[in-house]
């Protein structure tokens, strides 16, 4: 995919976004650390601690694209499209901080669509995608309730 | 047969379901209507239809009670032995011997079992992840023109959607409110519609074939979810709740099927009559206070998160921090999201239970009104740099979080 607004990427995925987004804007592509709500897509070079490679396989990114999450109530996805050939992911890779929840390895320019935060273009390369966590505040801290929760927005 | 001629079939075949499906998105709002009903309950249809049951299962007519909430119900049923409670009591074994609401339960559990038979179709489908699945939910039309079947996409769009807005959303919480002992045996009149609706919408599509006594049954049942609230089966009396007096709900931006969760961020978001209520925001159910004076020290001493992320929200995470009193930390900029401050706070440790410190930031995306929301983030307390609090909130340091490029 060459360089598109959020209403052509729309359009082209079937996946909708809220009407108060910048539609004609052109979706900036990033080759680099980049976050959406509550994801951030880390180059695998930065978090190298993080398995891309072993007896996995990697999966082709599908037409209709890759829920990549879906937020705790049954909210909005994080999606991937690509362009057909264009990009493989594989789904729960070992992470030492138990965050990460896809890698993605793409040859052209990817599309990550959520509804509320809009799009962004993630550049050719290998990548790790994780979720945001925060501390519990729950119990107290010597109880083994005390741990980290994942964010959902 | 040829691939052309497939086609054409696969062409039509579509069309078929794609008209269906309009219809059923009719329908589905007519029963999530009855589901949201706030009218006077109409006693006399509801009466009608209770007492057929209770033919059905050779049971004389009852006396109705009729109360204004499900919590009136229970004050009456509390102090009767015949109150069926616990379903595995062995003086049920005998037939003759078992209280009226077990027997309504098996002449339901029968229907159910038939009309599942018939139509071809489960209330129970088995969780799938499956791609069709996926694309029902998001796409429904998509699906069908894709050659995803009609049945497949009703269980996500018809049964799913009312059982989220009306089940998950509504009976189980209010249920959960009744408390201890909520397990009287009893159905939920209006709130029973998504099974009702799920076998009524096959069979006005024209997708069942019911035999006479099993569409007259499935009416009875009908007409309940249509004219009352939660209702308890005796053998001699039968106590019958009004329906909702008010309900408060919205459409969040995830819905795809019509589906609705509770919310009211001024009053309560279901109340009954008598006065009994519930709180909820944003499809949260929350205590009182939350919606109707959400002071900062009860938030403090909140310790369920959810809620205290609701009563913060419903004052604003701002307007929180200022009363609240809590200290600045420090200051930086979000990398990533121009403009924007990520600021860090003292949490005070002896309320919170866990030593923790608040990282407020920015959304990188606008909302509907032009605003960025702000949020709340709890992180360890021995973090003293905000970028190092938040990146570590995506497992980075602050080296690496510093490197953000964009925020959307």
């Amino acid at each position: 995919m060459t360089t598109i607004t959020l209403a052509e990427l729309t359009a082209l995925s079937g996946r909708d976004v809220l009407d108060h987004l910048e539609l004609e804007a052109a979706i900036p592509v990033v080759n680099g650390l980049q976050a959406q709500g509550d994801l951030i897509v880390i180059p695998h070079a930065m978090v190298e601690q993080t398995a891309v490679i072993g007896f996995r396989t990697w999966r082709k990114v599908p037409p209709s694209g890759v829920e990549l999450l879906r937020s705790a109530s049954g909210g909005n996805p994080h999606t991937l499209v690509a362009d057909p050939y264009t990009c493989e992911w594989l789904p729960w890779p070992w992470d030492p901080t138990g965050l990460a929840i896809a890698a993605l390895r793409n040859t052209s320019t990817v599309y990550l669509i959520h509804r509320e935060h809009g799009a962004t273009g993630i550049a050719p390369g290998t990548w790790v995608v994780r979720r945001q966590r925060e501390r519990s505040t729950a119990g107290n801290s010597w109880s083994s309730s005390r741990r980290d929760v994942l964010v959902a927005d | 047969m040829n691939a052309r001629k497939r086609r054409v079939e696969i062409l039509r075949d579509s069309s078929v379901a794609l008209a269906r499906w309009q219809q059923a998105i009719r329908l589905r709002a007519e029963w999530l209507s009855h589901g949201l009903s706030c009218e006077p309950a109409e006693r006399d249809a509801a009466q009608a239809a209770i007492t057929k049951l209770y033919a059905l299962i050779d049971a004389k007519p009852p006396e109705f009670v009729w109360v204004d909430s499900p919590a009136k119900a229970y004050e009456l049923l509390a102090g009767r032995a015949d109150a069926p409670i616990d379903l595995t009591s062995p003086m049920w074994t005998q037939s003759d011997m078992q209280p009226v609401a077990i027997r309504l339960a098996s002449l339901q559990g029968q229907l159910r079992h038939r009309l599942e038979q018939r139509t071809g179709s489960s209330l129970d489908p088995p969780w799938s992840a499956t791609g069709s699945s996926a694309l029902a939910r998001d796409h429904p039309e998509e699906a069908l023109r894709t050659g995803v079947r009609l049945p497949e996409v009703l269980d996500v769009g018809v049964l799913d959607a009312l059982r989220l807005s009306l089940r998950d959303g509504l009976a189980v919480p209010l249920r959960a409110k009744l408390g201890r002992g909520s397990n009287l045996l009893g159905w939920r009149g209006q709130h029973d519609a998504p099974w009702v609706a799920h076998f009524d919408i096959r069979r006005r599509l024209g997708m069942a074939l019911l035999g006479p006594e099993e569409a007259a049954q499935l009416e009875m049942w009908a007409q309940i979810v249509r004219s009352c609230g939660w209702w308890w089966p005796l053998a001699d009396i039968c106590v019958v709740a009004e329906r909702t007096s008010a309900v408060s709900v919205e459409t969040s931006a995830a819905s795809r099927h019509g589906e609705v969760r509770l919310h009211n961020a001024t009053g309560p978001a279901v109340r009954f009559a008598d006065g009994w209520a519930l709180h909820a925001w944003h499809g949260t159910v929350v205590p009182a206070w939350v919606i109707e004076d959400p002071a900062v020290e009860r938030i403090l001493a909140e310790r369920n998160v959810e809620v205290r992320r609701c009563a913060i929200e419903r004052i604003g995470w701002q307007a929180y921090l200022d009363r609240a009193g809590l200290d600045l930390i420090a200051a930086a900029p979000d990398p990533g999201n121009p403009g924007c401050d990520l600021r860090l706070y003292d949490l005070p440790p002896q309320l919170w239970g866990t030593p923790a410190r608040l990282l407020l930031a920015v959304n990188g995306s606008v909302e509907r009104d032009g605003h960025r929301r702000r949020y709340g983030l709890t992180v360890p307390a021995d973090l003293d740099d905000p970028v190092a609090a938040a990146g570590w909130s995506y497992g980075l340091t602050a080296h690496q979080y510093r490197q953000l490029l964009r925020r959307t």
